[in-house]
């Protein structure tokens, strides 16, 4: 039996306004929790991505190579050869947006006036820069110039806990590969703020020659950051440089080396799903409510419509075709008031006032929500499905209604 | 192909704690081409038979054959598919889609059928033409008085050609004019398409115009007479 | 009973299928804020008592600077009678003096930089959970010399085990360098990888010696009885008579900014979902209202015909929603009660997050908390909404006019 598409669309739809104001309340309703679905979905994915991006530029990088043994035992003993030949080719080309190799020892640095445990890393600024590694904002003196630069670059909060200030001499004291004290003085050539106060205190730039002179280690690299710009993708081209690394090398995505950063995109996949679906379940009911009342107001006439031959599988589609109706139709109204909402929301929420909360979370001081294709779809898929099947119970009532019964009823 | 036979049709309602017998073993044969009229006191059974009579509604027991078909055991979407194809249904009131205009309550079945389009239009046109309601295709039910709903109603039945039209106390809320415009159409239609009506009424007028009146009471038919038919006096 | 309350109840029921449903959308609105509200103030409990109890403690007496600034000279003079003091005050649970440094300490093959703290091995338990999660070998005792004992990431890293010796390098209290030579008594294993990677701790006297810190120290740390009575605590600590002018009692809002922060923003995002439920339900209602009100235009019109006020209309179809609103409410209430307290027994698991829930403290399962602000917050908001939505069909009652409505089919 062919479905009679066109003859079952022109009433349902023309039923769907007999009353208008009730299909206007449940449009509104369906309409605003489809807003709410986008819109905490675009807030929640806004988090996560930077989330994801800050603890990338920390990290740094979608890839790191190691020593074997180095992730287990960061020492500098565990150091390992620049690369060279096959993975040097594959790091130097596409999809690798930028690669670096790096000095990443633990040291401590004293001032006259106390010493803190930091991260000493050796870098090469130019190498760094495609990374976005470096901290943006220099707040004061200069940053590193090139791999051979002898000064340091600290945090502000760092600064402020060792009493130094730019200019001036600190003493930085690591390990070399013998479990000598290596100890050198270098001056604070610049100070910089951290997206994150964490990192402030944390990490020490030098220039990576400098570091590598320090330790000893010659042309030795404690790991190599490697970013394809797109942090969704990186299985794609992950196995390649896996290859060419060799055995003797750790290759590790980020969701390997940061399994809280990894998860925090299955959670807020999760999330998402689960407010979607508990958004809908709360409209379910009234969605319900609707195609009760608009079954029971028109009992009779669907009774007309079995005399008249049509069958109960006709009369089922029929309602439903005017639940998928208004579904629709609340799904563009959400649809069009999220893209609308979250527009003039694109330059960011300032939420500094929880800013030490959110780096609790990885997070800094301003929230860009995300609105992705993606998340539109999936509440498109959520109201759709689920207002299906919850359309289902009613419009099956209806097509076995009795049509004597029906066709008597007043 | 509409020839009708019933077998000791048996069907009993219980309300209130009473039982209601609306058929008591009735047998009856209508053949095709026939102009029927059941009449009788309301509660006599007559809504019970023509709907029996049109898979509506299921006896208790008893076998009904139309046009060769025996109804029971179809199911529900083949007794559909039956009055679809096969039966046009008029009723006393509220026979109209609410929503749908006079054009679109025609066409609907048909669209429902599968006929194409163009040829629908035209079917549609003619026999509302046919009918008397040229020029009121685009009103919507509401708009129409009683006597205009119901031609639209018998345009619809008609327009698919079904062999046999159930009609349920079709004049009842008409007035003595319309209810007589309307058994003129019922009568034109039987002369000339051959369609078998079989008419529920307690209607004096509408009895006038029947050939063969087949009184009922209590679920028993008590009387099955032929007549001359005569129109009635408006 | 009023007649008015007999016809709204009655009313209510003309359409059972349709107030059932209505009544059901705000049951389990009422149900589900009852439980994620329970859940999250249960979570923030723990999340409280967790981060707190690990180290932190409830409140501190530090040197006014050294909570921002940390130099080893902004100390705590007599710090272990000052402890002493305090531990005797009522509203006191705990207190234990320490004593922190940053140093670089090394085993035979490596070194790392650590965050050393001396503590008064016999308090320190009652103050910080770490103790209490020793894997190998055992904590500090009083009386101990030359012991250190030191985070299980630290312990692997320096490549040492129980009985290895340690050296440690830093700074003391007047800037003198300062070294000392340890036996690794106990590794301790919190699971957060960050402080087993530089937690290390030695006995507070020791630590004094090798820094050159006098009877001086760097904090008291000070347990209340519960999160709830670290105000009272704080104010009466600030109440007692300071040996100093230079210490402060810093509570746990001022020692850990981040954690009332993440809940709050974690707060936000919750009354987001929560201000969509309840909008979603007063629209639910709103629409049946609506609709039981324009069903009835007919009899409400030869009601005042009859010479009923509409004012009276109104009330009725305000008595009616307030039945329907209260039975949702006291379902709810039942439903989501029980729910509630049982989670609040069994525990409840977010499948999937546990790696975010070690950043913040919890552990594998949060318990509800049950309480009257947690069961009626919800549900109150969405009686209110309820209410609310009744009013546009209410007031809709005003506008008839008796003869026109009489004639509505």
């Amino acid at each position: 039996m062919s479905l009679p598409l066109a003859a079952l669309g022109t009433l349902a739809w023309r039923n769907l306004w007999r009353n208008h104001r009730r299909t206007l309340i449940m449009l509104a309703a369906i309409a605003i929790g489809v807003w709410a679905m986008i819109f905490m979905a675009a807030l929640m994915r806004g988090m996560t991505d930077q989330m994801v991006r800050n603890g990338l530029q920390t990290l740094p990088g979608e890839l790191q190579l190691h020593q074997r043994d180095y992730r287990r035992d960061p020492s500098v003993v565990n150091s390992m050869e620049p690369p060279a030949g096959e993975l040097l080719q594959v790091l130097q080309s596409a999809p690798v947006a930028g690669w670096a190799g790096r000095v990443r020892v633990p040291a401590v640095i004293s001032s006259e006036r106390g010493s803190r445990s930091v991260t000493l890393l050796g870098i090469d600024p130019e190498a760094e820069q495609a990374l976005g590694s470096l901290p943006e904002d220099l707040f004061e003196g200069r940053g590193l110039e090139g791999k051979g630069d002898r000064g340091l670059v600290i945090g502000a909060s760092l600064a402020r806990r060792l009493e130094t200030a730019l200019g001036k001499r600190v003493v930085i004291m690591s390990q070399d590969p013998d479990n000598n004290v290596a100890e050198r003085g270098a001056r604070v050539v610049g100070i910089y703020r951290g997206r994150l106060q964490g990192d402030e205190d944390r990490f020490v730039y030098a220039g990576r020659a400098a570091v590598q002179e320090l330790l000893g280690i010659g042309q030795q690299i404690s790991e190599i950051a490697v970013s394809g710009n797109d942090y969704r993708r990186v299985d794609e081209w992950y196995p390649r440089i896996a290859a060419a690394a060799g055995s003797g090398l750790e290759t590790l995505t980020w969701t390997e080396l940061d399994p809280f950063l990894g998860s925090m995109l299955a959670v807020q996949d999760g999330f998402t799903l689960v407010f979607m679906v508990v958004v809908f379940l709360a409209l379910s009911f009234g969605l319900v409510n609707t195609l009760v009342m608009a079954i029971f107001e028109r009992v009779r006439e669907i009774g007309l419509m079995q005399a008249l031959g049509m069958r109960p599988g006709l009369i089922l589609g029929q309602i439903m075709l005017e639940s998928l109706f208004l579904l629709c139709l609340g799904l563009v109204a959400g649809n069009l008031l999220a893209v609308l909402t979250i527009a003039p929301l694109a330059s960011g929420i300032d939420i500094s006032s929880v800013a030490q909360g959110m780096e609790m979370m990885g997070m800094s001081a301003t929230l860009y929500p995300a609105l992705h294709v993606q998340d539109m779809l999936m509440s498109t898929a959520v109201v759709i499905i689920l207002g299906l099947l919850a359309s289902l119970a009613p419009a099956w009532r209806a097509s076995r209604l009795d049509p004597v019964a029906a066709l008597t009823r007043d | 192909m509409s020839d009708i036979a019933c077998r000791e049709l048996c069907k009993t309602f219980h309300q209130g704690g009473e039982t209601i017998t609306a058929l008591d073993h009735v047998s009856l044969d209508i053949e095709e081409g026939s102009f029927v009229c059941l009449f009788g006191p309301s509660g006599s059974g007559k809504t019970t038979l023509l709907n029996a009579l049109g898979g509506l509604d299921t006896p208790d027991s008893g076998a009904i054959t139309v046009g060769g078909q025996r109804l029971d055991g179809l199911s529900r979407g083949e007794l559909a598919d039956l009055r679809l194809h096969n039966i046009g249904f008029v009723f006393q009131a509220y026979n109209l889609i609410t929503v749908l205009t006079a054009r679109e309550n025609v066409e609907f079945i048909m669209q429902v059928q599968g006929v194409p389009a163009g040829e629908r239009r035209a079917l549609a046109t003619r026999v509302l033409e046919e009918v008397g309601l040229a020029g009121l295709e685009g009103r919507r039910p509401g708009e129409l008085s009683g006597g205009q709903q119901q031609r639209v109603a018998v345009a619809r039945a008609i327009a698919t050609s079904p062999a046999l039209v159930l009609a349920d106390e079709p004049t009842a809320n008409l007035d003595s004019r319309s209810a007589a415009q309307l058994m003129d159409l019922f009568v034109t239609l039987n002369k000339e398409r051959g369609v078998t009506f079989v008419i529920s009424t307690h209607d004096a007028r509408v009895m006038g115009y029947a050939r063969r009146l087949i009184g009922m009471r209590d679920g028993l038919i008590v009387s099955d007479e032929q007549q001359q038919p005569h129109a009635m006096d408006v | 009973m009023n007649v008015t309350w007999v016809l709204a109840w009655r009313n209510l029921w003309r359409h059972r299928r349709r107030t059932w449903l209505t009544v059901a959308a705000m049951v389990f609105s009422n149900i589900l804020l009852i439980f994620l509200v329970s859940l999250q103030l249960g979570s923030y409990q723990m999340m409280i008592d967790g981060s707190l109890a690990a180290f932190t403690g409830h409140i501190q007496i530090q040197h006014r600077d050294y909570h921002e600034q940390q130099h080893m000279y902004q100390d705590v003079p007599a710090v272990v009678d000052l402890a002493t003091r305090v531990r005797a005050l009522p509203g006191v649970e705990a207190a234990s003096a320490r004593a922190e440094a940053f140093a670089l300490a090394s085993s035979a093959e490596r070194s790392f930089g650590i965050l050393l703290t001396g503590v008064q091995p016999r308090f320190e338990p009652a103050v910080s959970t770490f103790p209490g999660k020793l894997r190998e070998g055992r904590y500090l005792r009083d009386g101990d010399e030359q012991a250190i004992v030191i985070g299980a990431v630290l312990a692997q890293n320096l490549k040492v085990a129980v009985g290895d010796e340690l050296t440690f390098l830093g700074s003391g209290r007047d800037g003198s360098f300062a070294a000392g030579v340890a036996t690794v008594i106990g590794i301790i294993d919190s699971g957060l990888e960050e402080v087993d990677r530089s937690m290390a701790q030695v006995p507070l006297g020791w630590f004094q010696q090798v820094f050159a810190m006098g009877d001086a120290g760097h904090a008291v740390v000070v347990r209340a009885p519960s999160v709830d009575q670290v105000q009272a605590t704080a104010s009466a600590l600030r109440s007692q008579p300071a040996p100093t002018g230079e210490l402060v009692v810093l509570d746990w809002e001022t020692l850990v900014p981040g954690l009332r922060q993440a809940i709050q923003s974690d707060m936000t995002s919750a009354w987001f979902t929560y201000g969509v439920l309840v909008v979603l339900v007063a629209f639910g209602v709103l629409n049946t209202q609506l609709m039981s009100v324009l069903e009835r235009t007919r009899e409400f019109g030869v009601m005042l015909a009859l010479g009923m006020s509409p004012g009276r209309l109104a009330r009725l179809v305000g008595i009616e929603t307030l039945l329907l609103a209260g039975l949702g409410l006291g379902l709810g209430l039942v439903g989501g009660g029980l729910l509630s307290w049982y989670l609040s027994v069994a525990g409840f698991i977010y499948p999937g997050v546990e790696e975010m829930m070690e950043r913040f403290m919890l552990g594998g399962r949060i318990y509800p908390e049950v309480s009257a602000v947690s069961m009626l917050i919800g549900p109150a908001a969405v009686f209110v909404g309820a209410m609310l939505a009744a009013l546009y069909p209410a007031l809709r009652l005003f506008r008839l006019r008796p003869v026109a409505a009489m004639q509505v089919a």
